[in-house]
C-alpha cells in the first residue's frame, strides 16, 4: 500500500484575543491509498484544523499555515498555487462536514449541488451530469432520485442530506475523503447507517478517508489506524487494535476509562480525567497534559516529550513513562 | 408523607401542537409529540428517558415542568395534579423541580456574573433574603459542585463548557429541589468533562437524596446512572423496566436496534459484532404510522403490527413493553 497523504511538520496559527495559538503545533501523520485513518481528540484539540489545513481552507488574516509540508501523491499542496489547489478541493480530495445543513446551499436544488462540481471538474455535459447525479443518489441510498433531484436541501431529513453530502463528496471519484464528524449530529439508528454506508462505499471505490471525531466507539469499528491529538499535538498514534488493546499514553488511557461501555459490567464509578483543557495561548515548556496526568513525573513539567516508537508496528507515543505505563496501569487495576 | 407514594406521576400525558395554515399557508395538522405516556418516579431514584430526536422526550420534560401545559393527562407531583393549579399555585411548586439543560451556554445568562446567576433563584423565591448570607451561600453552593470562590465573579464566557455546566447545577441545588429534569446534561460537553459531571450529579443525588429524571439519547450514559429507564419512540414509551432488565434482556426490536447501534471501543469486539442496522427513518409525528408506529421499520414486523396498536403490558413480573410479538 502506498502513501497517498503525508503530512509534516504542520503548524497552523491563529490570532486571538488572548494571544497567538499553535491549533496545529508540528504535527505528522499520513494515510495510505484506500486506508481509514481517524484524528481523535476533544474540542479545540486540534483535529479539525488540521484537516482544514490540508485543504488550505483556514482562513486569513486570523488564521495561518506557518511551516510544515503536505505531500498528496508527492507533490506539496501548500506550496500550490490557487488554481492548482482548487483542482484538487473536491475532485482529489473531497471533504464532508459534521452538519449538512450549514454546508449545503439552501437555494440551489440538489440537482444543482451535484452537477455543479460534476461540470467543473470534470467538463461533462449539464445531461450527462444529470444523470450522474441520479447514480449518486441511488449509489448512496436515496431512492426515487429522480424526484429527490429537483428538492431542496429544507426537504431532506438530517440523515438524507448526510446521505447527500456523501453523494457530493464522491462524485468526482476522489482518492481521499476528509470526513469532519459526519455522524455526530445524527441520531444514534441514523449514525448506524451512515457509518455503515461510508465504510461500504470506502472499500468498494478504494477511498482513503480521514475521520475526525471524539467518539472513540466510532472509532474503533471504522478506523484503521488512530492518531490521538490534545493541545495541538498529536500524542499517541497506532493501529486501532493496537491502540485499544495497548494505550501508552496516560490521555489516550484517560479517554478509553471515562466512557461507560455496554459491552462492559456497569462500574459503580466513573473514571473521569480530572481537571480542564489547557489553555493554547499559555502552554508551558513541558507536556501539555501533565496537569491533569496521573501518571506525571518531574521531568514532565519542565521537557516536552517527543513520539518514541512503543514495541512495533508503527505504534508511538509523547509520554516520558510510556514505558512504564503498562506496569502502572496493572497496579491501579489491581487496586481497584 | 407516604413514602411508597412515588414523588412523580405521570399519567397518560398527551401534548399535541398545532401547525401550518397560518399566515405563511402550509396544511393545518397536529403533531402528536408526546402520545399518551405514563410511568412514575420514586423519591431518589434516577429514571432514564432514552429515544431519538423527536420522540417526545424533552417534551415530556417540560409538560411536568409545567412550561407547556399538557393537552390531557395529569401529572402527580408530591400528590398534587399540577395541571389543576393556577400560575400562582405553581410558583411554589416550581422550586421543587428544576432543571439542567444540554448547553450550559444559552441557558447562563450572558450579562450576569455567576455569582448573580447562582443567587437570582434565592432572591426570587425569597429563600435568602439578606445579600449577605446569599453570597455565602453562593459559595458554599460553588463548593458543593467543584467550583472556586472566586468562581463567582466570573461571567459565562470565561468558563470551560464543564464549569459552565456545574454552574448550571449550583443554580438548579440553589432552591433545595426534590426533582430535577436533566435534559441531555452531558452530550454537549467532551469526553473526558462527561465523566466529571456524571460523578458530580451521583455525589449531589446521594447527599441531597435528589431524584432525577435524565433524559438522553446516549445508551451507555443513561445505563451507568439510571435505576429505570423508559424507551421513547414517536411520542411513545415502548418499553419501561428496571436497568438490568433492559439492558441485559430488552424485549422492544426498537431497544435492541437501539442498544446494537452503539458502537463499542473495542476494535476486537466491534469485528465480530453483528449489527442491526436498521433501514428507514424516524417517520413524522405529524403523520404517524398506522397500528404499531415502529413497524415500518421493525425487523420481525407481521401483517397485525400494520392494524393493531399494541399496548404497553407487563411481559415480565416489572418489564413493560408495547410489541405484540414480545
Amino acid at each position: 500500500m502506498g502513501v497517498l497523504l503525508e503530512v509534516e511538520n504542520l503548524t497552523t496559527e491563529f490570532v486571538t484575543r488572548g494571544g497567538v495559538v499553535r491549533a496545529a503545533d508540528g504535527v505528522s501523520w499520513d494515510v495510505g491509498e484506500g486506508e481509514t485513518v481517524a484524528l481523535v481528540g476533544e474540542s479545540g484539540c486540534g483535529k479539525s484544523v488540521s484537516a482544514l489545513s490540508i485543504m488550505r481552507l483556514v482562513a486569513p488574516p486570523a488564521g495561518r499555515i506557518v511551516g510544515g509540508r503536505v505531500l498528496f501523491k508527492g507533490r506539496d499542496l501548500l506550496a500550490l498555487s490557487d488554481e492548482a489547489m482548487r483542482q484538487i478541493r473536491g475532485r482529489e480530495i473531497a471533504m464532508i462536514f459534521q452538519e449538512p445543513m450549514t454546508s449545503l446551499n439552501p437555494v440551489l436544488s440538489i440537482g444543482r449541488q451535484l452537477t455543479e462540481g460534476l461540470e467543473i471538474h470534470l467538463g461533462i455535459t449539464p445531461r450527462e451530469a444529470r444523470q450522474r447525479a441520479g447514480e449518486l443518489l441511488a449509489m448512496v441510498g436515496i431512492p426515487d432520485s429522480e424526484r429527490r433531484l429537483g428538492q431542496y436541501p429544507h426537504q431532506f431529513s438530517g440523515g438524507m442530506r448526510q446521505r447527500m453530502m456523501i453523494a457530493m463528496a464522491l462524485a468526482c471519484n476522489p482518492s481521499l475523503i476528509l470526513a469532519d464528524e459526519p455522524t455526530t449530529a445524527l441520531d444514534v439508528t441514523i449514525q448506524a447507517q451512515i457509518l455503515e454506508l461510508m465504510k461500504d462505499l470506502s472499500r468498494r471505490l478504494a477511498v482513503a478517508m480521514l475521520i475526525i471525531t471524539h467518539n472513540l466507539g466510532v472509532v474503533a469499528r471504522y478506523a484503521d489506524r488512530v492518531n490521538v491529538m490534545y493541545a495541538g499535538r498529536i500524542v499517541e498514534r497506532g493501529t486501532a487494535r493496537e491502540l485499544y488493546a495497548n494505550p501508552r499514553h496516560p490521555y489516550t488511557l484517560g479517554l478509553l476509562r471515562s466512557v461507560p461501555r455496554l459491552d462492559e459490567p456497569r462500574r459503580a464509578r466513573l473514571d473521569p480525567i480530572e481537571g480542564q483543557p489547557p489553555d493554547l495561548t499559555r502552554l508551558g515548556a513541558g507536556c501539555a497534559f501533565a496537569p491533569r496526568c496521573a501518571f506525571q513525573v518531574a521531568r514532565c513539567a519542565v521537557e516536552r516529550p517527543r513520539l518514541v516508537p512503543i514495541g512495533g508496528g508503527g505504534h508511538v507515543s509523547a509520554c516520558w513513562e510510556a514505558a512504564n505505563l503498562d506496569r502502572a496501569v496493572a497496579r491501579s487495576g489491581a487496586a481497584t | 408523607m407516604n413514602h411508597d407514594a412515588p414523588l412523580l406521576e405521570v399519567r397518560n400525558l398527551v401534548k399535541h401542537f398545532h401547525v401550518g395554515g397560518g399566515l405563511f399557508g402550509g396544511r393545518a395538522g397536529v403533531v402528536r409529540a408526546v402520545d399518551d405516556v405514563s410511568f412514575s418516579i420514586r423519591r431518589g431514584e434516577t429514571l432514564g428517558l432514552v429515544g431519538e430526536s423527536g420522540c417526545g422526550k424533552t417534551t415530556t420534560g417540560r409538560c411536568i415542568l409545567q412550561l407547556e401545559r399538557p393537552t390531557r393527562g395529569q401529572i402527580v407531583f408530591e400528590g398534587r395534579d399540577l395541571t389543576t393549579l393556577g400560575e400562582d399555585e405553581l410558583r411554589p411548586v416550581r422550586r421543587k423541580m428544576q432543571v439542567i439543560f444540554q448547553d450550559p451556554y444559552s441557558s447562563l445568562n450572558p450579562r450576569m456574573t455567576v455569582g448573580q446567576i447562582i443567587a437570582e433563584p434565592l432572591a426570587v423565591h425569597g429563600i435568602v433574603p439578606d445579600p449577605a448570607q446569599r453570597a455565602a451561600r453562593v459559595r458554599e453552593l460553588l463548593g458543593r459542585v467543584g467550583l472556586l470562590p472566586q468562581h463567582a465573579r466570573r461571567y459565562p464566557h470565561q468558563l470551560s463548557g464543564g464549569q459552565r455546566q456545574r454552574v448550571g447545577i449550583a443554580r438548579a441545588l440553589a432552591v433545595e429541589p426534590a426533582l430535577i429534569i436533566c435534559d441531555e446534561p452531558v452530550s454537549a460537553l467532551d469526553v473526558s468533562i462527561q465523566a466529571q459531571i456524571i460523578n458530580l450529579l451521583e455525589d449531589l443525588q446521594a447527599q441531597f437524596g435528589l431524584t432525577y429524571l435524565f433524559v438522553a439519547h446516549d445508551l451507555s450514559v443513561v445505563r451507568h446512572i439510571s435505576d429505570r429507564v423508559a424507551v421513547m419512540y414517536l411520542g411513545k414509551i415502548v418499553e419501561i423496566t428496571d436497568r438490568k432488565s433492559l439492558y441485559d434482556a430488552p424485549l422492544h426490536p426498537y431497544t435492541k436496534a437501539l442498544l446494537s447501534a452503539v458502537p463499542i471501543p473495542d476494535p476486537a469486539l466491534e469485528a465480530q459484532r453483528e449489527r442491526v442496522v436498521l433501514g428507514g427513518e424516524v417517520p413524522s409525528a405529524l403523520n404517524p404510522p398506522s397500528g404499531c408506529v415502529f413497524h415500518p421499520r421493525c425487523p420481525i414486523a407481521v401483517d397485525r403490527c400494520r392494524g393493531e396498536v399494541p399496548e404497553l403490558r407487563e411481559i415480565r413480573p416489572g418489564h413493560r413493553a408495547a410489541c405484540i410479538l414480545a
